[in-house]
């Protein structure tokens, strides 16, 4: 990565086009993302720059960017989990529901378990039962979203009593928002794994040549298995937050939520078909999508318009991330 | 006259590989013309060449004096030039008439003319002498024999000229073969010439009226009368041997290591028993498709077994569990190097320690100093070129390619190695150099079992050669019964079959 200087960022892009064997997705989101501080710069310098606003951004990154962590891992394996949103509001529910007079650490608890178990479901169907994980996990958002609905007959549960849960959407740890942080450890110890483990690279292998990794000797089914419960555990951790901000738990959270986290690994250069893949992408493209929505908030442009420039935007990344190749 | 096609000194080059090194061919119009020559001989090329399926780097090919478009299949059939494949071409969902007008459909206006198809597939499965296949039937139920007769209906549908037809006896039983016979002579009573490949040699004095033979990419034998002795060919299609490049070797005296006992994978492999000592290389032989790969990948668990049980120094293996016959020792370095054996954007170093990560690290880390020191030294020991394990397994030769593979087994202490055709899509000079690796692993006392379509290689390099015909060892030679004739005897049914010895 290079500094802020747009100079140094035009040299970067000179350098680009003299190194070959340099991908375009390394240092392009880096740059994108240097463009919309400029951008931000410019046009709100004074509000866009105050610390409270950037925390405010991570923050908002928090639970979308927790969720890609592993979802990277997921697509990674050539898979994709469209249910993490419907299971974040479950987890949430299981939580909040049956836990709440257990106090705070039982909530979280539940919903970690919780978001596990939904994730170890769908990594049965796709891994033991063979079923396309586009199939599976698609089932796995309507019956996770029906399974909220269901436990808390459609109402929020409120958590407003559970001090040391909400504590955690509202308090700070050397001036840095506890969500930031969260995800921010989760993205540090994402990377670890993935690039620092032996199991990471088995689940590179099994994405990147599925046959090669068996005739290698890895056990394909349960790395694949794995990545699925990996990322229920990072749609509990995000369900704890998201649940820690509003201080409830609500049953219809985290809607459009895969599209988020999906969208923020894609644009990051992990490639959908496997074997590819980057945590340092990945948080780039949670933070570019962070600080897009910021700025498009900061001047007051409504969210539907928001919602259709999120489209164009994850087009034209994708496009241009193809001709890259 | 013209002949109806004629090649000349057709040259075909694949990155590190002259796959046709100058062949002729000439086929008249209403001749039955076998092509014949062992795996690899450039048949599979030079037909592919002929449909414009593939773009040959030099070398004329005229059909009745024009010379066809290269590369462009487009034009062969336009021109008349249709094609069999071993697998067949057809869309299973579709109807026997749709399959037949694929891409040339009748239509009336916008719309399909069903009512035109239908009759016309009928008319033309009756000029191949079978009025009764149903032209609404889905392809997908028709049995074999039926649905190569739908595609050579598609083929007459385009008023072929001249119809290449590779293997096509290959799924069939023999009176199958009889109809397909029948249909054949129908077709070239009406004046279309057919170029007929088949590794059935037998069927050639059947059938044929001449006959051309390949061996290495170029014409050996051209215009022989179909009638020619089974000797004679099989003496033309294999040729001079390259024995010299075969390292000497030592006798192998080593313990069992292998013993593969009764292992089976029904329909594609029978029961099958043999053993292998540390230090022999046993060869496999046979045709394509003769259950080769199959036995290796039921002997690595990749494929599961009906019956039977490995065992490597007596410890049997579980059954359906690649990784726990890697971890006992049994390496497997597949036909289809760059889609099953590799990584292909990995580095050198990555694709040799995968298998042995967790020799290589501390708990759950992986440890990229140890790995590369690790992975350095067992490629140095293969010399494996480019010198720099850091560059892809993309950048390599195949033969390198190859020897990446080996690598990572070496590193594994591999006890048992199954090698799927090594040298295959390797440049000669290379060969000698896998040859070399590969003895060195022998003498270092690994067990290993080769399969390879080269019958030199199995003559040359292996202590002992078992023949597998129909998913079936047919054959067990070694010393001086071991020639390229016998090996291609057994695998062809020409040679009494031999019960290999069950201990």
């Amino acid at each position: 990565m290079t500094d802020g200087d747009p100079s140094a960022a035009r040299a970067g892009l000179r350098a680009r086009a003299a190194l070959r064997g340099v991908r375009v997705q390394d240092v392009a989101l880096p740059l994108v993302v240097i463009l919309l501080v400029v951008i931000g710069a410019v046009l709100k310098g004074r509000i866009f720059f105050s610390t409270a606003n950037l925390w405010n951004v991570l923050v908002q990154a928090s639970v979308a960017g927790t969720v890609a962590v592993g979802m990277t891992f997921v697509i990674a394996t050539g898979g994709i989990d469209l249910a993490v949103g419907s299971m974040l509001a479950a987890a949430a529910i299981v939580g909040g529901h049956y836990f709440h007079g257990a106090g705070s650490a039982a909530v979280m608890a539940g919903t970690l378990v919780a978001a596990v178990g939904f994730g170890a479901v769908s990594g049965i169907a796709v891994a033991w039962l063979r079923i396309v994980p586009f199939v599976a996990t698609l089932a796995m958002l309507a019956a996770t979203r029906g399974i909220a609905q269901q436990i808390s007959h459609q109402t929020p549960v409120a958590l407003y009593d559970l001090d040391a849960l909400t504590r955690i959407g509202s308090q700070r740890v050397l001036g840095i928002p506890i969500p930031a942080i969260v995800f921010l450890i989760v993205v540090g110890l994402g990377w670890v794994v993935l690039n620092r483990t032996r199991y990471g690279r088995y689940v590179v292998a099994v994405g990147g040549n599925r046959e090669a990794a068996r005739i290698a000797g890895i056990r394909v089914r349960p790395i694949v298995f794995s990545v699925y419960v990996l990322v229920g555990l990072c749609t509990g951790i995000a369900s704890v937050l998201q649940t820690g901000q509003l201080a409830s738990a609500s049953p219809v959270v985290g809607v459009g939520l895969e599209l988020d986290a999906i969208a923020a690994v894609v644009i990051g250069g992990t490639s959908l078909a496997g074997g590819r893949c980057t945590m340092i992408g990945t948080f780039f493209g949670v933070i570019t999508f962070a600080l897009i929505f910021n700025l498009l908030t900061l001047e007051n442009v409504e969210s539907q318009i928001q919602q259709i420039l999120r489209g164009a935007i994850i087009l034209g990344a994708v496009a241009v991330q193809r001709r890259g190749h | 006259m013209t002949a109806l096609l004629e090649v000349r000194q057709l040259v075909k080059q694949f990155p590190g590989v002259t796959a046709l090194a100058g062949v002729d061919l000439d086929v008249e119009a209403g001749e039955v013309h076998c092509l014949v020559g062992q795996n690899g001989a450039g048949k599979s090329t030079l037909i592919k060449c002929v449909s414009g399926a593939a773009r040959p780097t030099s070398g004329t090919i005229r059909l009745l004096g024009h010379e066809l478009g290269a590369g462009r299949p487009g034009a062969a059939l336009s021109a008349g030039v249709a094609t069999i494949y071993q697998e067949l071409d057809l869309v299973h969902d579709l109807s026997v008439a749709a399959n037949i007008f694929l891409g040339h459909e009748r239509r009336l206006g916008p719309l399909l003319d069903q009512r035109a198809m239908r009759r016309e597939a009928t008319a033309l499965l009756t000029r191949l002498g079978h009025p009764g296949l149903d032209p609404d039937a889905q392809v997908a139920e028709l049995r074999p024999a039926d649905k190569q007769l739908v595609s050579m209906a598609r083929a007459l549908s385009r008023n072929v000229r001249l119809l290449i037809m590779d293997e096509p006896s290959a799924i069939l039983d023999p009176p199958e073969v009889d109809a397909l016979f029948e249909v054949v002579r129908r077709l070239t009573a009406g004046g279309v010439g057919v170029v007929y490949i088949s590794h059935r040699l037998d069927e050639i004095a059947r059938i044929g009226d001449r006959l051309t033979v390949l061996r290495d990419g170029r014409t050996v034998a051209s215009n022989l009368p179909a009638s020619t002795g089974l000797d004679e060919l099989i003496q033309r299609m294999v040729g001079r041997s390259f024995r010299d490049v075969f390292p000497a070797r030592r006798a192998p005296t080593g313990d069992l290591v292998l013993r593969v006992c009764g292992v089976a994978r029904r329909p594609h492999l029978a029961e099958t028993s043999f053993e292998v000592r540390a230090g022999e290389i046993v060869g496999i032989g046979g045709l394509v498709g003769a259950g080769r790969t199959e036995l290796l990948r039921a002997i690595t668990g990749l494929d599961r077994i009906d019956t039977g049980q490995v065992f490597v120094r007596d410890r049997a293996l579980p059954r359906g569990r690649p990784d726990l016959a890697v971890a006992a020792g049994v390496a497997l370095a597949p036909e289809e190097r760059k889609s099953q054996g590799l990584w292909l954007d990995w580095s050198q170093v990555s694709n040799v320690t995968i298998s042995h990560l967790r020799h290589l690290g501390r708990g759950p880390f992986t440890d990229a100093a140890a790995e590369h020191r690790a992975a350095t030294a067992q490629l140095r020991a293969l010399d494996v070129r480019p010198d720099d394990p850091r560059r892809l397994a993309s950048d390599l030769s195949g033969g390198n390619q190859q020897k990446l593979v080996l690598a990572r087994w070496l590193l594994h202490s591999s006890q048992v190695l199954l090698l799927d055709e090594p040298t295959r899509g390797v440049d000669v000079g290379a060969k000698a150099d896998v040859y070399r690796v590969i003895a060195e692993l022998a003498a270092r006392g690994l067990a290993i079992v080769m399969v390879s379509s080269e019958l030199a290689e199995l003559v040359g390099f292996c202590d002992r050669i078992l023949v597998m015909r129909e998913g079936a060892v047919v054959g067990e030679l070694r010393g001086e019964g071991a020639t390229e004739e016998q090996i291609l005897r057994h695998a062809l049914r020409t040679a009494p079959d031999a019960q290999p010895e069950a201990r």
